[in-house]
C-alpha cells in the first residue's frame, strides 16, 4: 500500500511551506512567552498567586487544577477554532497541487492506486493537524505541569477533538478539489462546512424560528447531515476544563464527524476514479 | 510477446452534460514488439498524448482493448514495470533532486541507496546540481531529472513523451546514448516526439497518428518505401533530325518542337513532374516505376539518369497526412 508514501511526500512538502513554519514558530513563541513570563505560586496544591510579566494577577486562592481548568478551557477553544481556520486556509492547496497537470499524470503512471493518492493526502493533512494540535496542547500541559504541578492529559484529548472536527471539513475540501482543481474553491467549501457545522450545532434552537414550509424544509435539509462542530468545540472545552462530559454525547458527536468525513471522502474517491487527467 | 497491443481504441473528450465532444482516438490498433524502439509521430492534436495516457490508465477508454506488458494498464504491478516521462513534468520546487527520486522510488517499491541515486543523477547529467532545489533548475535540467525518475528500477518499458524537449543539442546526444543503453539492456522504448530527426535516429519502428487514427505503421524502411520518389533525366529531342550548319529549316524545327512537346505531355501523363532540368515521380513499387518509364520511352524520351531520392521522415509524415 502506497498511501504512506503519498503521506510522507505531503509532509515533506509542508515542511518547506512558510505557512507551517509560521504556525510552528507562532506556537513555539506563544509557549515560550507563557513559560518565561508566567510565574505561579502553588502552596499545598492551591494557586496562591500568579504573576505575568512581573505583574500580579488578581485571582482568588483556589485549587490549582480548578484554576487551570478555565485556562485549559479557553486554550482548547483557541486551538479548536483557530486551528480549524488556519487548517482551512493553509491546507487548501495541497489537493489542487497534487492534481496539477504534469504532476498527477506522473503520479498516476506510478504503481499507486488512485484512492491511495487521495487517502495519502487526507492522512497527511490529518497528521499535520494532529501535530500542530498536539504540539500546542502538550507544550501547554508541560508548562503548567512544571509551574503548578498539575499534570493532565485533558488538554491533549481536547486538542484531538479539534482534529476530529477538522476531519469532515478537510474531507469536503479534498472532494471539492477533485471536482474542480482550485485552492480558492477548496478553502471556500471548507469555510462553508465549518460555518454550517457551527449553525447545525444550534439547529434545534434555530429550527422553530423558520415558519413551516420551504424555509424550514431547506434549513432542515441543509443541516440534517452536517457535523455539529460548535457542540464538539464545547465538548472539547469541557473536557479540557475537567467538567463532566457525557460519553454518549461525545461518541455521537465524534461518530457524526467521522461518518460525514468518510462519506465526503467516498464521493471524492468515486469522482477521482472516474476522472481523466 | 508485444510490449504494447491495442485494439480499436476510442476516446472522446466530453464536457459535462454534453453528448457530443472531441474525438481524440478513433479506432487505434497498434502493436509494439518487445525490445523495439517505437516512435509515435503526428501533428498537434493527433491524439498522441491521449494514446500514451490510455496506455498508463491516466485516461479512461470509451471502447477498445489495451494490453501493456501482457497485463492491464490499471494494474499497479504492470505500472511498476514502466518508466514514464510526461510531456510537462511538474516537479516540487522546494525539493532536492535526490528527494524527488527517492519519493518516486518509494512509490515504485524500489529500494535505492544514496550512492545509487547519485549514480542516476550522474547518468542523466545533473550531478553537479544535486544540492540545488529543483525550483532553480532550467527546463532541460528538469527534463533530465524526469528521465532519471523514469529510469529508476530498470523498467521493462520506457514511455517518453517529448524526452528531449528543452534539452540542448549536446544534451540530446547524451539522452540518445542513455536510450540506446536502455535498448541494449532489453527495455522497450516508446517515444513520442515532435522532433522527427530524433525519432528517426532512435526508433526502428514508427507509427503515424492523425485525427485519432493510425495512418501508417512499420519499420522506418517500410514507411519510406511507401510512395518512393525517383528523380529522372530524359533527353526529349533524342532521334530528331535537327537543322544542320545553322541552315534554317522551318518545317523540321516545327516538327522537332511538336515532338518535344508531345514527349513532355507523355511524361506528365506517365506521372513525371518537371523539377528543374529533371523530372520527379512518386511510385509505390518497382513495377509502377517500370510502367512509367516504359510509357515515357514509348513516346520517344531517352532516359539518361535515374536517381532514387531517400525520403525523410517528415516527407513520410506529410504524405500520410495528405493522404488522410
Amino acid at each position: 500500500m502506497k498511501t504512506w508514501a503519498v503521506t510522507l511526500d505531503l509532509l515533506r512538502e509542508a515542511r518547506s511551506r512558510k505557512w507551517f513554519l509560521f504556525l510552528g514558530g507562532a506556537i513555539t513563541l506563544g509557549l515560550l512567552v507563557l513559560g518565561l513570563s508566567l510565574k505561579l505560586e502553588v502552596v499545598d496544591g492551591a494557586l496562591a498567586a500568579s504573576r505575568f510579566f512581573g505583574k500580579s494577577l488578581d485571582n482568588p486562592m483556589m485549587s490549582a487544577d480548578v484554576a487551570l481548568g478555565a485556562v485549559f478551557s479557553v486554550a482548547s477553544q483557541f486551538i479548536f477554532y483557530g486551528g480549524m481556520l488556519f487548517g482551512i486556509f493553509s491546507c487548501s492547496d495541497f489537493a489542487p497541487k497534487l492534481l496539477s497537470p504534469g504532476r498527477i499524470e506522473h503520479l498516476l503512471a506510478l504503481p499507486v492506486r488512485r484512492w491511495e493518492l487521495l487517502a495519502g493526502t487526507f492522512l497527511g493533512v490529518l497528521i499535520l493537524a494532529l501535530a500542530g494540535a498536539a504540539y500546542g496542547s502538550v507544550g501547554l500541559t508541560l508548562i503548567f505541569g512544571v509551574k503548578a504541578g498539575v499534570w493532565t492529559v485533558r488538554p491533549l484529548l481536547s486538542a484531538m477533538l479539534a482534529v476530529v472536527g477538522f476531519i469532515p471539513v478537510y474531507a469536503m475540501m479534498l472532494t471539492a478539489a477533485v471536482f474542480a482543481r482550485s485552492a480558492a474553491l477548496s478553502s471556500g467549501v471548507g469555510g462553508v462546512v465549518f460555518a454550517l457545522g457551527v449553525v447545525t450545532s444550534y439547529r434545534d434552537t434555530l429550527l422553530p424560528m423558520f415558519s413551516p414550509g420551504l424555509g424550514r424544509f431547506s434549513f432542515n435539509a441543509l443541516t440534517v447531515l452536517m457535523p455539529r462542530l460548535a457542540r464538539l468545540a464545547e465538548l472539547s472545552s469541557q473536557l479540557a476544563g475537567a467538567k463532566p462530559v457525557s460519553a454518549t454525547v461525545a461518541l455521537s458527536l465524534i461518530g457524526g464527524c467521522l461518518a460525514f468525513g468518510a462519506g465526503a471522502l467516498m464521493v471524492g474517491i468515486w469522482r477521482f476514479e472516474e476522472r481523466d487527467f | 510477446m508485444d510490449a504494447i497491443a491495442t485494439q480499436g481504441l476510442f476516446k472522446t473528450y466530453r464536457r459535462w452534460l454534453r453528448r457530443t465532444g472531441q474525438a481524440a482516438l478513433d479506432g487505434v490498433d497498434l502493436t509494439v514488439p518487445q525490445g523495439s524502439a517505437f516512435g509515435l509521430i503526428g501533428p498537434n492534436g493527433a491524439g498522441k498524448t491521449t494514446f500514451i495516457k490510455v496506455l498508463l490508465g491516466i485516461v479512461r477508454l470509451d471502447q477498445g482493448q489495451v494490453r501493456v506488458l501482457g497485463g492491464a494498464a490499471e494494474d499497479p504491478k504492470v505500472r511498476a514495470r514502466i518508466g514514464y516521462l510526461p510531456e510537462r513534468l511538474h516537479l516540487p520546487a522546494a525539493w532536492k533532486p535526490a528527494e524527488f527520486l527517492h519519493s518516486v522510488a518509494r512509490m515504485k517499491g524500489v529500494r535505492v541507496t544514496g550512492p545509487e541515486l547519485s549514480a542516476v543523477l550522474e547518468r542523466v547529467g545533473i550531478a553537479q546540481a544535486k544540492d540545488r532545489a529543483i525550483g532553480g533548475y532550467s527546463k532541460g535540467m528538469k527534463q533530465r531529472l524526469g528521465l532519471g525518475a523514469a529510469l529508476l528500477g530498470k523498467p521493462e518499458l520506457l514511455i517518453l513523451d517529448e524526452p528531449t524537449d528543452g534539452i540542448d543539442p549536446l544534451g540530446r546526444v547524451e539522452i540518445r546514448h542513455i536510450l540506446s543503453e536502455e535498448l541494449q539492456r532489453g527495455a522497450t522504448l516508446f517515444l513520442n516526439s515532435h522532433l522527427l530527426s530524433e525519432t528517426e535516429r532512435i526508433c526502428d519502428r514508427i507509427a503515424i497518428l492523425g485525427g485519432g487514427k493510425v495512418l501508417r505503421q512499420g519499420t522506418l524502411q517500410e514507411l519510406r518505401q511507401v510512395g518512393v520518389c525517383w528523380r529522372a533525366r530524359f533527353q526529349l529531342d533524342a532521334g530528331l533530325a535537327l537543322p544542320v550548319d545553322g541552315a534554317a529549316d522551318a518545317t523540321a524545327q516545327a516538327t522537332a518542337q511538336a515532338t518535344v512537346q508531345m514527349r513532355t505531355a507523355a511524361l506528365q501523363a506517365a506521372g513525371f513532374v518537371p523539377a528543374g532540368d529533371r523530372h520527379r515521380i512518386v511510385v509505390n513499387d518497382a513495377a509502377g516505376l517500370n510502367a512509367a518509364l516504359d510509357q515515357a520511352r514509348a513516346a520517344g524520351a531517352l532516359l539518361t539518369e535515374l536517381v532514387r531520392e531517400e525520403k525523410a521522415l517528415e516527407d513520410v509524415l506529410a504524405e500520410a497526412m495528405e493522404a488522410a
